[in-house]
């Protein structure tokens, strides 16, 4: 990156301190059922300024971005826009006071084109009139000019990668003339080049006078890109840092809410590493470039760090045999293991915490008995028949175990916090003694509180000799809790990595692709 | 239940007025026709209710209900155009058939990844059509077939006149296994998770394709169950027997308390939601008040029956209307009652921080 940051530092500075906000929120609170997502933040947005908005999962930050979008309606809080009272009641009303959102996950309509896109919502006709497709296209090709995206308007969206359609994001916030844009992650599925093009845009729209909040767990690129950092944790504001001020270590202490998170995660005692579990032999995952190979033994965490797209989702699964993999060999304790579907993995005690809990780890208008017991309900079953107080038992075994906090186990789990939604579902596989527990981004969108609780529960497990495999993004949960690490990088396995050489600077480098292969030899 | 308990309520409230009305409602001869009708419906209502569990839809309930009554004319009549052959081997014959049509279209649902919509719909048709071949456009008559007792007859006969038909001991079969099936075996629990979150299920383990497979078996089973009872109740089969049932069936299980989403519904329900159904059918013919002309003779005010599908229509967009907003105000006293986000157990309180300021 290739800004000075002084200057730029210098530049906010004065433009905070002379001129009002663009936009400013007092007071907003938002309340979902279970949790209290955002209590009485206040945060203020400045013309030609990029506001960072930092915290934790689970922190908030996605909750005020779509309350100031309009997505949801806050309960409490007041917005005033050029000193003028607003509401932000829904996302029409966002738009008409030009507030853009750019989602995570795109909002484009991939079977529609560029031009299509941009203007969605925003033809300018009644819904009986054609549309003016050659007046689209030629606004449509001025805006891409302006993003730098040079391809015809009427490239279909579902062709372009996914920076491509960040740009084309940015172009339809541009086309409303939207006065504040607000960015969520909008590196985290880009390649390096990509996040260039669009940070050198951020540094136009910048220059344009738009307030810019950018939403991003990367320190660097926040450090080098923000005026002004706001750091939220458990939806409350946690501290705010100017560009001269900032510093990953005083970021950090304002996200988790003390200076050294070293206490956070549980003491690692030296053990005897048990017999070999699992054992990876050239497993070709379907779209990986080549075969992967590892092992693990009982007892041992193996944390997989890679960037978003890096395909340690999908060996995940081919391990959970939710989409086998084809060539290579595995086995479990030994003996031969080649999974076709989930239920092949599970009768052989390979069990998977998944990703995405709500879609694939929980059924939410269930109970918290009925969901814990699901996987093994029919081993407790006679003649078919479910054995309710057999499952209520094990239910109550593993809420005391966890900690999880329900009002009773007949609780539907849709009403539960995520942490404790991720609880039930461990809980449901702890009740089926696994060998092999593969957790992936076990703490993503829980509380710092539960974290803490997570990560005990897995060294736990570990002292009872389960080999766990934990996919994770947050670098140093990976290195807090892993005894040896797997670096994955655009789906080909790049390093294992012993405690010793555990850095986060030596794993970025490798999961960026900076760093050539290493260590593969390490087992 | 709270759905299940709020129709039933609208229910006996319904009985109650109706037979306030008119006193014929509870005669003797309308309780057990009525009751009769309940459990046709009931029948196959329930099989609908499994499909309908797993978050599926099945459209050929219909036309299975058709063509297991034409199967069993054709094979068993003794009429011009039947073929003679004993009950013992028409009925199970017919059954069978059922059971394939399910088979088949769970396999298609489930193994090809086609819509149930669309596979229920094609199965609709070509049933309806294959129908529509045996009886080459003509009726089918049972005559004298000892399978017309199986409607009309009965136990516990008043006058010759039965009080339990045997289509409600029927009725009463299917929920004792559907009850067990559905609330107390693991199957019941599968396909309540399956509609909940098929692929928290799949992750789980289920073997879903062949959950939800058998789901299909089940509601063209019981339909063709269905189909001996109105085979036997009307006597003359033609191809336009069970035509648009499959949507009475559709709209009794929602009016029990089953979403279309999946994941919810009970057997009480979907036996409430089709005792509904009926007595609004039958309530229309009954319902009446009595007046005065403008010469002082006494006169009875009945419904046209031509707002029959007006009232039939209204009463089950009320009972859904009703029902979300129930559903809309629990959810949000429960976003109400939310605690605030509990803070780390194990870490040391910070100080109050100062407040931003702008």
């Amino acid at each position: 990156m290739s800004f000075e940051p002084a200057a730029t530092a210098a530049r906010a500075e004065s433009a905070t301190a002379s001129r009002s906000p663009l936009l400013s929120m007092r007071g907003v609170s938002k309340r979902f059922p279970g949790v209290l997502a955002l209590s009485g933040v206040s945060i203020d947005i400045y013309a030609g300024e990029v506001l960072a908005l930092m915290g934790e999962n689970g922190a908030g930050k996605s909750t005020l971005m779509n309350v100031l979008g309009g997505v949801l309606t806050a309960d409490d809080g007041e917005f005033t826009l050029d000193g003028a009272p607003i509401s932000l009641g829904s996302v029409r009303a966002a738009k008409g006071h030009g507030i853009a959102l750019i989602h995570q996950e795109l909002m484009l309509a991939p079977n529609l084109d560029i031009a299509s896109n941009i203007f969605l919502g925003n033809e300018q006709k009644r819904l009986l009139q054609p549309l003016a497709r050659t007046e689209m296209n030629r606004r449509a090709a001025a805006l891409l000019a302006r993003v730098g995206l040079r391809l015809p308007p009427t490239t279909p969206v579902s062709t372009l990668t996914t920076g491509q359609q960040q740009l084309v994001e940015v172009a339809k916030a541009l086309s409303v003339e939207s006065r504040i844009i607000v960015m969520d992650e909008p590196t985290s599925s880009l390649a390096a080049a990509e996040s260039e093009q669009l940070f050198a845009i951020i540094h136009q729209l910048r220059a344009d006078g738009i307030g810019i909040v950018y939403i991003s767990h990367r320190m660097e690129e926040v450090l080098a890109l923000s005026d002004r950092i706001s750091v939220m944790r458990d939806g409350r504001n946690a501290g705010e840092l100017s560009r001269a001020d900032a510093s990953y270590d005083k970021i950090v202490a304002l996200m988790v809410g003390r200076e050294l998170s070293g206490a956070y995660f549980p003491i690692k005692t030296e053990k005897e590493p048990g017999e070999v579990m699992l054992t990876v032999e050239g497993l070709r995952v379907p779209g990986a470039p080549e075969g992967v190979s590892f092992s693990v033994r009982g007892g041992e965490i193996l944390g997989f760090a890679g960037l978003v797209g890096s395909g340690r989702t999908e060996l995940m699964e081919a391990l959970f045999g939710v989409t086998p993999g084809h060539g290579g060999q595995m086995s479990v304790e030994g003996q031969p293991f080649a999974p076709r579907s989930p239920r092949d993995a599970i009768a052989r005690g390979v069990y998977l915490v998944p990703e995405d809990r709500k879609r694939h780890g929980l059924v939410l208008p269930m109970s918290v008995a009925e969901n814990a017991s699901l996987p093994s309900v029919g081993v407790r079953a006679r003649f078919g028949v479910v054995n309710r107080s057999a499952d209520q038992r094990l239910a109550e075994t593993e809420v005391k175990r966890l900690h999880i906090k329900t009002p009773s186990i007949h609780q539907k789990v849709v009403t539960l916090s995520g942490g404790n939604q991720q609880k039930v579902v461990i809980g449901k596989w702890l009740a089926m003694s696994p060998k092999v527990l593969i957790l992936d981004e076990p703490t993503r969108g829980i509380d710092v509180g539960a974290k803490a609780e997570i990560y005990r529960h897995m060294a736990e497990l570990a002292a009872e000799g389960i080999a766990i495999l934990m996919v994770s993004s947050d670098l140093e949960e990976v290195i807090g809790m892993s005894d040896r690490v797997v670096v994955m990088h655009e789906r080909r396995l790049k390093g294992v990595l012993g405690r010793a050489q555990l850095t986060q600077q030596r794993i970025a480098s490798l999961m960026t692709g900076q760093l050539a292969t290493e260590g593969l030899t390490g087992t | 239940m709270r759905r299940e308990l709020g129709i039933l309520a609208a229910l006996v409230v319904g009985c109650v007025v109706l037979g306030i009305s008119n006193p014929d409602f509870t005669g003797q001869s309308n309780v057990v026709n009525t009751l009769r009708q309940i459990s046709m419906l009931g029948i196959f209502a329930l099989g609908s209710a499994f499909v309908i569990i797993t978050g599926g839809i099945d459209l050929s309930v219909g036309s299975v209900i058709g063509l297991t009554g034409v199967i069993i004319a054709k094979l068993s009549s003794h009429e011009s155009g039947g073929l003679g052959h004993s009950l013992l081997v028409a009925i199970p014959v017919a059954l069978g058939v059922a059971l394939l049509i399910g088979l088949a279209q769970g396999l298609l649902i489930t193994r090809l990844k086609l819509q149930p919509f669309i596979v229920t719909l094609g199965g609709m048709l070509l049933i309806r059509g294959v129908s529509q071949t045996v009886v080459q456009g003509a009726t089918l008559s049972l005559g004298a077939s000892p399978l017309v007792q199986l409607a009309n007859g009965g136990l516990w006969s008043i006058d010759g006149d039965p009080l339990i038909p045997y289509p409600a001991l029927m009725f009463l079969g299917a929920i004792a296994v559907g009850t067990y099936l559905l609330h107390f075996t693991v199957f019941g629990r599968y396909l309540y998770a399956i509609g909940g979150n098929r692929d928290a299920a799949k992750y789980s383990g289920i073997d879903v394709k062949k959950v939800e497979t058998l789901a299909y078996v089940i509601s063209a089973g019981l339909a063709g169950v269905a189909g001996i009872a109105y085979a036997a109740y009307i006597g003359q089969m033609s191809q336009q027997v069970g035509v648009a049932y499959e949507l009475y069936a559709i709209a009794a299980v929602v009016l029990g308390g089953c979403s279309l989403r999946g994941g919810e519904g009970t057997v009480l329900g979907i036996v409430v939601g089709s005792a509904m159904m009926r007595v609004i059918d039958n309530g229309i013919n009954m319902f009446q008040i009595p007046y005065e002309d403008q010469n002082g003779v006494p006169r009875l005010w009945r419904l046209n029956p031509n707002w029959t599908f007006v009232i039939v229509g209204g009463v089950i967009l009320l009972a859904v209307v009703l029902d979300q907003v129930v559903h809309i105000m629990q959810a949000a006293r429960r976003t109400r009652g939310a605690m605030p986000a509990r803070l780390p157990v194990n870490l040391p309180k910070e100080p109050a921080r100062p407040p931003l300021g702008g």
